[in-house]
């Protein structure tokens, strides 16, 4: 029973982080959640081992994050809030206007979009690297690779993200005149 | 020393405008809120599971915490492989003696090619016809009747092989 209580503080405690974690790859509600339940299972399964885990917020987000790997090399499909619409409609309005919002989804949906683009070590780093409770020692546990790879892997990425964005803005350009 | 709850590129200049926005849109979704009543349906799909323990456990009086299931447990282990060593054992055949077959000592044929002391010879080929059979009757109750009817095979000459193969030889001359 002491692992079953261990467990349901743990869901009080991490849950959202859980989400966020998923989200961020999914980007769909639903399938976050999805996700984040099937982690909690996977925990519920090896309960007895929750003593042995060192560090059991970067465990349960290394759990999280390879179940929603796995679900997205299962669909294959792009994530469903890079559409706009359901892009405005999930991120924070924070009082704009509506025009400003459906510009705002619009940008998002655009970097996001790049950000596919970009070869999955370096995209799993720049994602990870987005969330401000992880430093670069948990993501590279999270991750399973050295630190130094972490650092080497987010370096590309953001050069990567700078040659994209400034390739897509000049198409941008050349297609107004 | 970095702060363990922030990671630390988040303090780091960006290259361009474009790659600052493009951390913007990932730390704003990074920061969504999760949904509400999240950790009650956590909570109540894991109190649906099926607790594969459970559904394994043993009855309480087979428990193999009691000291005589624990006995016949390892009695019947014992019965098993014992009975299996015994089942393989009883089934296996104990290797018999090679038979060993005496051959009739061959009498080689004068001019012709030995055998090179193989044991055996393929009976392909008829041996010498004798011209005169009535003449060779005699000499024949000397030699292994075998002998005088089979046909001939080469085989290397041997002291016994000469003796004989002489004797059979000497009429037709």
């Amino acid at each position: 029973m002491a692992a079953e209580e261990t467990l349901a503080a743990l869901v009080s405690q991490y849950a959202g982080t859980l989400y966020r974690v998923a989200f961020s790859v999914l980007r769909n509600p639903a399938d976050a959640e999805d996700a984040v339940q099937e982690a909690f299972l996977r925990v519920l399964r090896h309960r007895e081992t929750l003593d042995e885990v060192r560090d059991r917020r970067v465990w349960l987000i290394r759990i999280v994050w390879n179940v929603v790997l796995d679900r997205k090399r299962r669909a294959k499909t792009r994530p469903e809030t890079d559409d706009v619409a359901d892009l405005a409609r999930v991120l924070p309005s924070d009082g704009l206007s509506a025009e400003e919002l459906a510009a705002a989804a619009q940008h998002h949906a655009h970097v996001l979009a790049c950000v596919e683009k970009l070869p999955a070590k370096e995209r799993e780093v720049l994602m990870l690297s987005a969330f401000e409770e992880l430093n670069s020692v948990e993501i590279a546990s999270v991750l399973e690779i050295s630190e130094s790879s972490v650092r080497s892997r987010l370096f590309r990425a953001r050069n990567l993200m700078a040659e994209l964005l400034e390739h897509t803005r000049s198409l941008h350009k050349r297609s107004l005149r | 020393m970095n702060d363990p709850t922030q990671n630390s590129f988040s303090n780091r200049p960006v290259a361009g405008s474009g790659l600052s926005s493009a951390e913007t849109t990932l730390r704003l979704i990074a920061r969504l809120a999760a949904p509400e009543g999240l950790e009650d349906r956590v909570r109540a799909r894991l109190a649906a599971a099926p607790r594969g323990g459970r559904i394994l456990a043993w009855p309480a009086a087979l428990s193999l915490d009691s000291g005589w299931m624990r006995s016949a447990a390892a009695a019947a282990i014992v019965f098993v492989v014992a009975g299996g060593g015994w089942g393989v054992y009883s089934r296996v055949q104990r290797p018999q003696p090679a038979r060993v077959i005496v051959l009739a000592p061959r009498a080689p044929a004068q001019g012709g090619f030995a055998s090179a002391g193989a044991m055996r010879t393929p009976q392909t080929l008829n041996g010498p016809v004798v011209a005169h059979p009535a003449a060779a009757q005699p000499v024949q109750g000397k030699l292994p009747a075998k002998t005088a009817q089979k046909p001939v095979h080469r085989a290397r000459p041997t002291a016994a092989g000469k003796a004989s193969g002489q004797a059979a030889t000497a009429p037709a001359k």
